[in-house]
């Protein structure tokens, strides 16, 4: 089918089968302590056998409640209203029981958290075998039978063997392709997967991503594929639906939608997303505000407040999704003008000129490059593995970090990637322990943490070190105001009561943040505003270097790019060293100067980020850049990628030679000369001609 | 279970029997100990008139192996080889056996800690589970009501309470079934009139312990399947296509009975100290008196006698909950 048919549910209709899926005004609230949650108010969509529709929203958009609605796994408190049309039936006002025999039957469903899905204490071929058998009329052997021919088909090596372990003893990957399996058992028409890659690596996500398109194809079924990752939708949906504030604001085919995105959050939350591809990585452009409590929503478009473009229409009525000739449906009122390239969503000062940032981009701006920070010379830290209750046994050690080492100065950025268990957070945490390293060197500030005679001087080091946590509810007291919390780190290092007064309310403004929201708690404020108060804590001390771990996945994408451009302008004012720990390659992009890539506990690849991501030599770091999925449908497509097989061994035993030698494409393809040395000769950094700055560790790139 | 697993088990629940067996020869040995330090039996004839000289009064204790003149060493030796060879725990200072005392008496005891214990989870687990399906519903509240003023309720004041309701339903509604004092009716021959007669007299003592030990397992289960109700596999298995209630039972259940199973075994000794003053008011000859009767008069291997019956019973708890666990949670037998 031409992509360029994708239009509408309407004319696929036409041409091709009738729809298996029909959702007609679903509504579904819950009650709450604020009044009653209108989480999804009225949406409606054809799904057709064979083909995927894509549900992207940020959180709280209402996308989660849909899936559940439609798999009639809602909470008993919640109601839902309108009708979920599957093979003549309307699903909505079933009881649990008339439900239950369509669910699994007709309905496969893919979850999120693949850690967590899985009931612990049955092996996960009696978990098939049992699904199996609650819509089939087969013995115990044959449902075995057919558990680990669907283990087999969704790519879990030696099947019959596994198929008697227990979730535990798979990893994350490998209990998601179980999961798949288990939805696909009984050949439903309809899959649905709510972020079935979320909690997933990204070289990871890619194998998943294939294994669900192949579960499709072997069932022909219509998948609902809900995220809110673009570059996902983008590679793997035929249809796309943009959620927001509970509705569709708008509805097109895949390339429609991402050539000239319509509706203006539409189009803004696309120039947010940091991506990997192109030159220099364009200013990205915070959605300002947060998206609207779905309790007694006002009249008006539930956008408006955020929208650059809104007219004072826009805040009487909530617009109807409508049909935009050329780009689906739409719930604008100033569709067509933005349709026809008329009007630019993100605002009309800015007609033609590349988006007003409120900060030059990191990099590109003039970074005053100061003294040494940081310097880590040959770090190690290993954990050891222990068996048995009463007396532990040591019987393996996890080589957790094995010889890293980089400086970072003054108003520069390194961004430590990888993907979990490479050992990038362990290193953060080595750093941040201002204590002697089992092995190699830390400096900091010119002190070396594990002299002997520097007990002093590290004491004093506390405060030139601070961190950034990922979660920010996590992290911070939620008893505490936000006023105490930021005076907190004030008082420990013993200031008096007037400078601690007078720097907290610095320190609010310093972040963005309005002076009111210093008498509020935690879970009171938004996400973004939570990391802001997180970032601005760590920096009361006035730290020289920041650790940021993970700093911006708690966040939705339209907040993330405004916390991007706090650090950016921070690190500017105050000449801050940042050390970042991400397995996000496009935000590692926007926010750093210079990034390592790690891997199984080495430093792989490291440079210059333009160096690193335009011209990326170490075949590690090649197949983590083409894992990450494009927003841009038609060159993720087209594009060559290097999909990994396997996951990243465990590092209780690393390779004698090179840590990459499992998983290699360059390694399956090189002579046995070549081959012997990878599997034996640690291969050392080799540095890029004329660019000195970037290094790789391999003997074949 | 195929025949491998089979070993598996067997293997495991041998392994950990090995373990609760050195366990119990521990505890009752540190028993006997601290008993000879802190019990000193010569007391006993101190008020004895004639005044006995202390001479005397260690002669009189040295066929017991309680003379304290002998080293304490020694003494031990003595003690632990009778027990081990000859499963002789000793006498007391009057010369009264031990074995002859808690034979019959750790029978009638075993007999009530099991039981109670046994109903005590059951009725726990059934309640935990039954309120916790129905949240904050009126019959959890109730319930949960309900147990917090059990839980509040001292045993002996609640044992009296069960005594005095048994008798007034004995009067108004006739009934001649609830004893409220002995372990058995004098004079009641043949094989089942026995057993009846015993049952009869266990009502009561094993409604007060069950109900002195089943809020625990109430409030505990109730907060345990709580915790998986709402767990992503139970929506996964629903997924699948059972029912809520299905999955709560085949996958949340189960899951939640786990951590129940294991706390069962260490229960035992609670269920034992509760017997002691249940026992005294139901006029019982068990365990329990004895314990306070060998405390009260100095009777060291009284004493380790019973320490050791209690250690007893709480590993035979933790071998069943050991069993259980077993079979609830099947990764157990991999590992």
């Amino acid at each position: 089918m031409s992509p360029g048919a994708a239009l509408s549910a309407e004319t696929h209709a036409k041409e091709t089968a009738a729809p298996v899926l029909s959702v007609r005004d679903l509504r579904i609230s819950f009650p709450s302590e604020a009044g009653t949650v209108e989480a999804v108010r009225g949406i409606s969509f054809d799904l057709l056998p064979g083909r995927t529709l894509g549900i992207v929203g940020e959180s709280g958009s209402g996308k989660s409640a849909t899936a559940m609605g439609i798999m009639g796994l809602l909470p008993p408190s919640a109601t839902a209203g309108g009708s979920v049309l599957l093979g003549g039936r309307d699903l909505v006002g079933m009881d649990d029981r008339a439900l239950s025999r369509v669910r699994g039957r007709s309905i496969g469903m893919v979850f999120q958290d693949p850690l967590s899905s899985l009931t612990p204490i049955f092996s996960v071929g009696r978990l098939l075998s049992d699904a199996l058998r609650v819509h089939q009329d087969l013995t115990r052997q044959a449902a075995w039978e057919r558990a680990v021919e669907l283990l087999d088909l969704v790519g879990i090596p030696a099947p019959r063997e596994r198929a008697g372990a227990f979730p535990h003893e798979f990893s994350g990957g490998m209990r998601q392709r179980v999961v798949i399996a288990m939805a696909i058992a009984n050949r439903p028409s309809v899959l649905v997967a709510d972020e079935p890659t979320t909690a997933l690596d990204v070289t990871v996500q890619a194998q998943i991503l294939d294994v669900l398109r192949l579960a499709q194809r072997e069932t022909g079924a219509g998948l609902v594929l809900i995220t809110h990752d673009l570059g996902v939708v983008a590679g793997h949906a035929d249809d796309v639906a943009v959620m927001y504030a509970g509705r569709f604001v708008e509805r097109a085919g895949v390339d429609e939608l991402f050539h000239r995105p319509t509706m203006p959050y539409t189009a803004r939350l696309l120039a947010a997303v940091p991506t990997v591809d192109g030159g220099t990585p364009r200013p990205l452009v915070p959605i300002g505000g947060e998206p609207p409590v779905l309790v007694d929503l006002p009249a008006g478009c539930p956008f408006a407040a955020r929208c650059a473009v809104a007219v004072d229409a826009c805040a009487d009525t909530e617009p109807e999704l409508r049909s935009v000739p050329g780009h689906g449906e739409v719930a604008c009122l100033r569709a067509e003008a933005v349709a026809e390239g008329l009007l630019d969503p993100s605002g009309p000062d800015a007609p033609d000129a590349p988006a007003p940032a409120p900060a030059p981009a990191p990099g590109t701006g003039p970074t005053r490059v100061g003294e040494v920070v940081l310097r880590v010379e040959d770090l190690v830290k290993t954990f050891p593995v222990t068996k048995g209750g009463l007396l532990k046994r040591r019987v393996g050690t996890v080589h957790a970090v094995n010889g890293v080492g980089f400086e970072l100065r003054a108003g520069e950025t390194l961004g430590l990637v990888g993907e979990s268990g490479s050992g990038k957070t362990t290193t953060l945490l080595e750093i941040l322990r201002l204590s002697r390293p089992e092995g190699g060197r830390i400096e900091i500030a010119g002190v070396d943490v594990g002299a002997q005679d520097a007990a002093e001087r590290v004491r004093g080091l506390r405060r030139d070190v601070q961190i950034v946590m990922q979660d920010p509810l996590g992290a911070l007291d939620p008893r505490l105001t936000v006023r105490r919390l930021l005076a907190e780190p004030l008082q420990a290092v013993g200031q008096d009561r007037t400078s601690i007064l007078g720097r907290v309310e610095e320190l609010l403004a310093l972040v963005g943040l309005d002076s009111a929201v210093g008498d509020r708690f935690p879970a009171a404020l938004s996400g973004g505003q939570r990391q802001r108060v997180a970032i601005a804590r760590a920096l009361a001390t006035e730290p020289k270097l920041l650790a940021l771990d993970e700093p911006l996945s708690a966040l939705d994408v339209s907040v993330q790019a405004g916390v991007i451009n706090l650090l950016a302008r921070l690190k500017r004012e105050l000449s801050l060293a940042y050390l970042v720990v991400s397995h996000d390659l496009g935000v590692v992009r926007h926010v750093s100067d210079r990034v390592a890539v790690m891997y199984l506990g080495r430093i792989v690849e490291s440079g210059t980020t333009e160096s690193v991501f335009s011209d990326p030599r170490h075949p590690y770091t090649r197949a983590l850049l083409s894992a990450i999925p494009l927003p841009d449908p038609r060159r993720e497509r087209t594009r060559e990628r290097v999909v990994l097989e396997g996951e990243q061994p465990s590092a209780t035993r690393p390779p004698t030679g090179c840590v990459f030698v499992d998983r290699c494409p360059l390694y399956r393809v090189a002579d046995d000369g070549t081959r012997r040395r990878c599997l034996t000769h640690r291969p050392e950094q080799v540095r890029v001609t004329e660019r000195p700055d970037h290094q790789y560790a391999c003997h074949l790139a | 279970m195929p025949g491998g697993e089979v070993r598996l088990v067997v293997r495991h629940v041998t392994r950990k029997a090995t373990g609760w067996l050195l366990m119990i020869v521990v505890a009752t040995n540190v028993t006997y100990l601290l008993a000879s330090f802190f019990l000193d039996p010569r007391s006993n004839f101190k008020d004895l008139r004639p005044v006995r000289s202390e001479a005397q009064i260690d002669r009189a204790l040295a066929p017991y192996n309680l003379d304290p003149r002998v080293p304490l060493v020694d003494r031990w030796w003595d003690w632990l080889t009778s027990v081990v060879l000859h499963f002789d725990w000793g006498r007391s200072p009057t010369g009264v056996s031990v074995n002859g005392e808690i034979g019959y008496r750790s029978l009638v005891s075993a007999e009530l800690v099991v039981l109670s214990l046994v109903f005590s989870v059951l009725a726990g687990v059934a309640l935990g589970v039954y309120t916790a399906s129905r949240q904050y519903g009126w019959s959890d509240r109730v319930s949960q009501a309900v147990s917090v003023v059990v839980f509040n309720v001292p045993t002996s004041v609640a044992a009296l309470a069960v005594v005095f309701v048994a008798i007034w339903l004995n009067q108004h509604a006739g009934l001649h079934f609830l004893y409220v004092a002995g372990e058995n009716a004098p004079g009641v021959q043949g094989l089942l009139p026995t057993v009846g007669d015993r049952l009869l007299h266990l009502i009561l003592p094993t409604l007060t312990l069950t109900l002195m030990g089943y809020v625990g397992y109430h409030l505990t289960q109730r907060s345990l399947l709580l915790d998986t109700i709402n767990a992503d596999f139970v929506r996964t298995a629903q997924a699948t296509g059972l029912t809520r209630s299905q999955a709560i039972r085949r996958h949340a259940l189960r899951t939640a009975l786990i951590p129940t199973a294991t706390s069962v075994a260490f229960s035992v000794p609670a269920v034992f100290t509760g017997a002691i003053v249940t026992e005294t008011i139901f006029g019982w000859s068990g365990m329990g008196s004895y314990f306070i009767q060998t405390i009260s008069k100095n009777d060291v291997h009284g004493t380790v006698a019973t320490a050791a019956f209690a250690a007893a019973l709480t590993a035979i708890g933790a071998i069943l909950a050991d069993v259980a666990t077993v079979f609830l949670d099947p990764r157990v037998r991999v590992s």
